[in-house]
C-alpha cells in the first residue's frame, strides 16, 4: 500500500482511542482481556509509527515551508467559520517524538500489568486516551487542534496520578492540573489573539489557525512579546523550567510507575516541543527578546536541579530533580539559537525519554518488591539481585553521560553550542556534570554496593531478581540507548530539516527587524 | 387579530394550551403521573416542531408587539429543550418524596410560555409581561417542597428579591418610556440614538433609566453584587427544580438583556459596556472564589452558575465594544451551558433518588465504583463546565474569549481574568471528581435503579455536550443567524 495517500497520522493518533472503546465494552471482571487489548492496541500503534518512519525517510528534505518540512499532511475543514482545520503533518521532529511516545506507551502498559490490580479497565482506558493526546500534540499543525490535544493529555494524567498514585496523590495531582491549566489557558488567549491578528491583517479567517500560514506571517513586535510570553509560560510549566518546576517532584513521587515513565518520558517533551514547533517559529522576535531570560533560567535549572538531587532521600524524587536538570539542557540548547545546541536539545529530549523512562521503570521494579523508595534503607542489591543492579548501573551511566551511550551525545552537542554561545555558560554547565556524576553514582553506590541492608535482608525471598517481563520492558530502551549512543545520526538525520527551519525562523536579521 | 398573527404566535399559543392540558390531565386522572408527564412531553415535542416551523418565516404579530426572528427561534428551542429535559429528570427525584409531578410539569410549561414571550417581544411591555410570567413559576417551584424548611426559605428569598428587582426593572422601563415616548423596541432604539447623538454626557434621565434596568436585570441573571438570593434558592429547592432554575431563568434573563440592552439601548452601548465589564469581572471572580469553599455540591454549582453568568457577560461586553462574535459567543455559551449544567444537576438528582440523601460532597465518594455510568457522565459534565476540550463548555469559553480578544484593549484584560478564573474553577470541579474516583465511599449505600426517562435525559445532555464540543460548526449557522437578527454592523 502506498503510504503517502494513506491517512497514517490519523491512524496513529486514533488507534489507541479505538483500543479505549474496545476496552470500554469488555466486562471489568475480564482483567486479562483488558490488559491484552490495551497492549495489543499500543503495539499496533507502535508498529504504525515505525511504518511512518519508513515512509517518512525517503522524502525527508523535500517539502519545506517556514514552519518546517511536513509530510503526510491531512487537512479537513473542521469549523470553517473560523478557519479551524483538522490538520496534521509530520516532520522529522514529530516523527522522532511520535516513535518515542509509542515505544514508551506499550512498555508502560506492559509494565503496569503487575502493579496495577485495581480498576484495571479505567486505568487502561486512561492510558490509551493519554497516548491519543500526546500523539495529537506532536502531529497537529492547527493551533486550535493542538490546544485540544494539549488539554486532552491533562485529564487522563490527572486520573492516573489521582487514582492509582501514592499516599499524597490527591495533592500532587491537583497541583499538576492547576499549574498546567493556568499556563495553558493563557496560551489559549494568545492562540485566539494570534488567529484574530492574522484575520484582521488578511481580512479572512481562512488559515487563521494554520501553523504553516502563521509561521513567518511576521506579527507586530509588541504583539509578539505578549504572545510569546503566554506560550512560553505554558511550555515552561510543562518542561518544567525553574521556577515552575515544583509540581514535578510531587507528581513523580505520587504517580504509579508507568505514570512516572510517561510523565518523564513524554509529557515533559511536550513543553520543549511546543517551544520548537510553535512559540519560536510563530514569534521569532519575542523569542529573541526573551531568550536571555530563558537561557538564564535554563542554567539555573541545570545547576539547581543537580544540587537538589544530591540531597534527596527518595529515589523517585532524586530522579525527578535530575529531570529538571536534564531538561535544563534541552531548553538551553533551544534558546542559544545555534545548530549544535538545537540538535543537542532534540537529541537530549529523545535520550532523556529513554533513559529516565527506564530509570523510573527500575524504581518501580524495586518498589513493587520492597514498597519503599527510601535510599537510606537500600544497600547491597548487587549481591541479592545482580541482573537488576546491572541494569540499574547501565541506565545510570547512560544518564550521567558516559560516552558510547545515548545520554552523552545530546549533552555534548549542547555543551558545544553553549561554549560557542558564551564560554562562561559553557564552563558553568560543564561544572555541573560533576554534580550529576556525584548524585547519580552515589545513588548506585548506596543502592547496589556495600553489605545488604537490614531492611532488604528482612524481606528474605520476597526480594527476587527481575522477572522476564520486566527485562522485556527494559530491553528495548537499553538497546535504543546503545544504538543512539553509537549512532546518533539516526535521529540527527531525521531532525536536520526541522533544525534548519527553526534556525532560519530565528535568524536575527529577520526576527529582530520586525520589532524595529 | 388576523390569521397570519395566529401562525406567528402558534408556538406560544400552543404552550399556553399545553399548560392547560397538563392541568386538565391531572384533574381527569388525579395522581396519574404517566398521563401528565406524557401529555407534557408530547406537547413539548409539538411546541418544538411548531417553533422550528414558524421560525422558517420571520414575522410580527399584534401590530408589531410580538416578533419572530432567528433569535426568537434560537432561544425558544433552547427553552423548550430545557423544560423538556427538566421534565425528564424530575420523576426520579419527586416521586419518592411524594411531590406531585403534574403540577411540576404544568408550572414549568407556564414558565416556558413566559420565556418564549420574552424572546419574541418587540415591545418593552410585552417583554416585562413575559419576564414576570417566566419568573413567578420559578418562585412557585422553589418553594414547591412545602414541608422542607430550606425549600421554603429559599423560595421566600427568591420571591422577595425577585419581586423587588422586577419593580426596579419596571421603574427603569418607565424612565425609558418617559424619555422616548415609546415602548416599542425599534422606536426606543431610534429615539435613544437621536437623544445621545452629539451629546458628550448622558442625560440624567437616561442614566437613571439605564441604572435601574441594569440593576433589575443583574438580579435576574444573578450577577454579582445582585446574586445573594441564588445560593439559598438553589440549595433549598428540590434538585430538578434547581437544575431548571440554574439554566431556564438564566438564559431567559439573557434574552431580556439581549432585547433591552443589545437592541433597545444599543445606542448607549458605550455606557453599558463599562457597567457590563465591571459586573462581568466581579461576577466571575466572586462566583468562583466562593464556590471554592463549598462542600455542598448543589451550593457549589449555584456559585459556579454565578461564575458562568460572568463568562457569558464577557461575550456581551465584547458585543458592546462592537464585536458581533461577542453576541454569537454569548448565544453559543447559553446553549452549551444549558446542556452541561442540566446534566450535572440530573446526576445529583439521580443520586438523591432515595429521600434523605444529601448533596454534600461525601455523597459522591466512591461514585465511580458504585455507579460507573453516572460517574463518567458527571466527569463529562464537570470537565465541560471547567472548559476542558473537546466539550461544549470549552468551545463556548473559547468563543467568548475570542470575541473579547478581538475587541482588544481592556477587553483583553477581561479575557485574561476569565481564563484565570477558569483555572481556579478547575479546582472545585475537579474536587468532585476526586471524591468520585479517589475516595472510598462512606458506608455502602444500596444501589438504586434509575428511571428510563432520567436515562434518556442524561443521554441527551451528554450527547449534546460532546457534539457541541466536537462539532460546534453544526450550531454556528443558527448562532450567527440569531445574532444577525438583532446585531447590526457596529463598527
Amino acid at each position: 500500500m502506498d503510504i503517502s495517500s494513506f491517512p497514517i497520522l490519523s491512524l496513529i493518533i486514533f488507534l489507541p482511542l479505538a483500543g479505549a472503546f474496545v476496552i470500554a465494552i469488555i466486562p471489568r471482571r475480564n482483567v486479562a482481556a483488558i490488559r491484552g487489548t490495551a497492549l495489543l492496541f499500543a503495539l499496533a500503534t507502535w508498529v504504525a509509527s515505525l511504518w511512518l518512519v519508513l515512509g517518512f525517510l525517503p522524502a525527508r528534505d523535500v517539502v519545506a515551508s517556514a514552519a518546517g518540512s511536513f509530510q503526510f499532511v491531512e487537512a479537513v475543514d473542521w469549523i470553517p467559520l473560523f478557519g479551524i482545520q483538522y490538520k496534521l503533518g509530520a516532520d522529522g521532529l514529530s516523527v522522532a517524538l511520535v516513535v518515542l511516545t509509542t515505544t514508551l506507551s506499550w512498555i508502560s502498559i506492559l509494565a503496569s500489568f503487575s502493579p496495577i490490580r485495581e480498576r484495571v479497565k479505567e486505568y487502561m482506558i486512561s492510558f490509551l486516551v493519554l497516548e491519543v493526546g500526546m500523539l495529537g500534540v506532536f502531529l497537529a499543525l492547527d493551533l486550535f487542534l493542538f490546544y485540544i490535544f494539549w488539554e486532552v493529555v491533562l485529564v487522563p494524567m490527572y486520573l492516573i496520578i489521582g487514582i492509582w498514585g501514592g499516599a499524597n496523590r490527591i495533592y500532587a495531582t491537583i497541583k499538576f492540573v492547576l499549574y498546567t491549566l493556568v499556563g495553558s489557558l493563557l496560551m489559549l488567549v494568545a492562540i485566539l489573539a494570534t488567529a484574530y491578528t492574522f484575520q484582521a491583517a488578511t481580512g479572512s479567517w481562512a488559515g487563521a489557525f494554520d501553523l504553516e500560514k502563521l509561521a513567518g506571517a511576521g506579527f507586530d513586535g509588541t504583539f509578539q512579546l505578549f504572545a510569546f510570553a503566554a506560550f512560553a509560560l505554558a511550555f515552561a510549566i510543562k518542561v518544567p523550567m525553574f521556577p515552575f518546576h515544583t509540581w514535578l517532584p510531587d507528581a513523580h513521587v505520587e504517580a504509579p510507575t508507568a505514570g512516572s515513565v510517561i510523565l518523564a518520558g513524554v509529557l515533559l517533551k511536550l513543553g520543549a516541543y511546543g517551544f520548537i514547533r510553535f512559540a519560536i517559529p510563530l514569534f521569532p522576535h519575542g523569542a529573541h527578546v526573551f531568550a536571555p531570560l530563558l537561557i538564564a533560567l535554563s542554567v539555573i535549572a541545570i545547576i539547581y536541579g543537580a544540587i537538589v538531587a544530591l540531597v534527596q532521600p527518595d529515589l523517585k524524587k532524586l530522579i525527578a530533580y535530575s529531570s529538571v536538570s536534564h531538561m535544563g539542557f534541552v531548553t538551553l540548547g533551544i534558546f542559544i539559537f545555534q545548530a549544535q545546541g538545537l540538535q543537542g536539545a532534540i537529541l537530549q529530549m529523545v535520550n532523556h525519554g529513554l533513559i529516565t523512562g527506564a530509570l523510573f521503570l527500575l524504581v518501580g521494579v524495586i518498589y513493587e518488591r520492597t514498597h519503599d523508595r527510601t535510599l537510606a534503607k537500600m544497600g547491597g542489591l548487587g549481591a541479592v539481585t545482580p541482573v537488576y543492579s546491572a541494569a540499574f548501573g547501565f541506565f545510570v551511566f547512560a544518564s550521567v553521560g558516559l560516552p558510547g551511550l545515548a545520554g552523552f551525545v545530546g549533552e555534548f552537542l549542547v555543551f558545544q553550542g553553549a561554549f560557542a554561545f558564551n564560554p562562561w555558560v559553557g564552563v558553568a554547565i560543564t561544572f555541573v556534570m560533576i554534580f550529576a556524576a556525584a548524585y547519580l553514582l552515589w545513588m548506585v553506590q548506596r543502592m547496589c554496593f556495600g553489605p545488604v541492608s537490614e531492611f532488604l535482608a528482612g524481606l528474605g525471598h520476597h526480594l527476587t531478581d527481575m522477572r522476564p517481563v520486566e527485562i522485556l520492558t527494559l530491553a528495548p530502551l537499553g538497546a535504543l540507548t546503545v544504538i543512539l549512543g553509537l549512532y546518533p545520526g539516526l535521529v540527527l538525520d531525521l531532525i536536520a530539516g526541522p533544525v534548519k527551519a527553526v534556525l532560519a525562523a530565528v535568524d536575527p536579521a529577520v526576527a529582530m527587524s520586525i520589532g524595529r | 387579530m388576523t390569521l397570519s398573527d395566529l401562525t406567528v404566535i402558534a408556538p406560544f399559543a400552543a404552550v399556553v394550551v399545553l399548560a392547560a392540558l397538563v392541568i386538565l390531565a391531572d384533574i381527569v386522572k388525579p395522581g396519574n403521573r404517566h398521563l401528565a408527564l406524557g401529555v407534557a412531553l408530547a406537547g413539548l415535542v409539538v411546541v418544538g416542531l411548531l417553533t422550528l416551523w414558524t421560525g422558517q418565516t420571520p414575522g410580527t404579530a399584534f401590530g408589531g408587539m410580538y416578533k419572530v426572528d432567528s433569535l426568537t427561534t434560537f432561544l425558544d428551542v433552547i427553552f423548550v429543550a430545557i423544560v423538556a429535559l427538566s421534565c425528564l429528570f424530575a420523576p426520579d427525584y419527586l416521586e419518592p418524596r411524594g411531590l406531585p409531578i403534574a403540577e411540576f410539569a404544568a408550572i414549568l410549561v407556564f414558565a416556558l410560555g413566559g420565556a418564549m414571550l420574552v424572546a419574541a417581544s418587540a415591545d418593552l411591555l410585552v417583554l416585562f409581561l413575559g419576564l414576570e410570567l417566566m419568573v413567578i413559576p420559578g418562585y412557585m417551584l422553589a418553594g414547591y417542597h412545602k414541608r422542607d424548611a430550606l425549600s421554603t426559605e429559599g423560595a421566600v428569598k427568591y420571591f422577595l428579591l425577585g419581586s423587588f428587582s422586577s419593580a426596579i426593572f419596571l421603574f427603569g422601563l418607565a424612565y425609558v418610556w418617559g424619555l422616548t415616548g415609546s415602548t416599542r423596541i425599534a422606536d426606543v432604539a431610534a429615539r435613544v440614538g437621536e437623544i445621545v447623538a452629539g451629546q458628550a454626557i448622558l442625560s440624567p434621565g437616561l442614566a437613571m433609566g439605564l441604572a435601574f434596568l441594569t440593576a433589575g436585570v443583574a438580579f435576574k441573571m444573578a450577577a454579582v453584587p445582585f446574586h445573594y438570593w441564588t445560593p439559598d434558592a438553589y440549595q433549598g429547592s428540590p434538585t430538578p427544580v434547581t437544575g431548571y432554575l440554574s439554566v431556564g431563568p438564566k438564559v431567559g434573563a439573557f434574552a431580556v438583556v439581549l432585547r433591552v440592552f443589545a437592541e433597545a439601548l444599543l445606542p448607549l452601548r458605550q455606557e453599558w459596556l463599562i457597567v457590563i465589564f465591571v459586573l462581568a469581572a466581579l461576577t466571575m471572580t466572586l462566583g468562583n472564589l466562593v464556590a471554592l469553599t463549598q462542600d455542598n455540591v448543589k451550593r457549589m454549582l449555584a456559585y459556579s452558575s454565578i461564575a458562568h453568568t460572568g463568562y457569558m457577560m464577557v461575550g456581551l461586553a465584547a458585543y458592546a465594544a462592537g464585536i458581533m462574535q461577542g453576541l454569537e459567543g454569548l448565544l453559543f455559551y447559553g446553549a452549551a451551558y444549558a446542556f452541561m449544567n442540566l446534566g450535572a444537576f440530573a446526576v445529583i438528582a439521580a443520586l438523591q433518588k432515595r429521600p434523605g440523601v444529601t448533596s454534600r460532597l461525601e455523597t459522591f465518594a466512591g461514585l465511580g465504583r458504585r455507579e460507573p455510568a453516572l460517574g463518567i457522565l458527571m466527569v463529562l459534565f464537570l470537565l465541560s463546565l471547567t472548559g476542558i476540550p473537546p466539550t461544549a463548555g470549552f468551545f463556548a469559553k473559547a468563543y467568548v474569549i475570542l470575541a473579547a480578544v478581538q475587541a482588544g484593549g481592556w477587553l483583553t484584560v477581561l479575557a485574561v481574568i476569565a481564563v484565570l478564573n477558569a483555572a481556579a474553577a478547575a479546582f472545585y470541579y475537579l474536587r468532585v471528581i476526586v471524591y468520585m474516583y479517589m475516595r472510598d465511599p462512606v458506608g455502602e449505600p444500596a444501589p438504586v435503579a434509575h428511571g428510563a426517562l432520567l436515562r434518556l435525559g442524561l443521554a441527551v445532555t451528554a450527547v449534546m455536550t460532546v457534539i457541541l464540543g466536537l462539532f460546534p460548526g453544526l450550531l454556528l449557522p443558527s448562532v450567527s443567524a440569531a445574532a444577525q437578527a438583532i446585531g447590526v454592523a457596529l463598527r
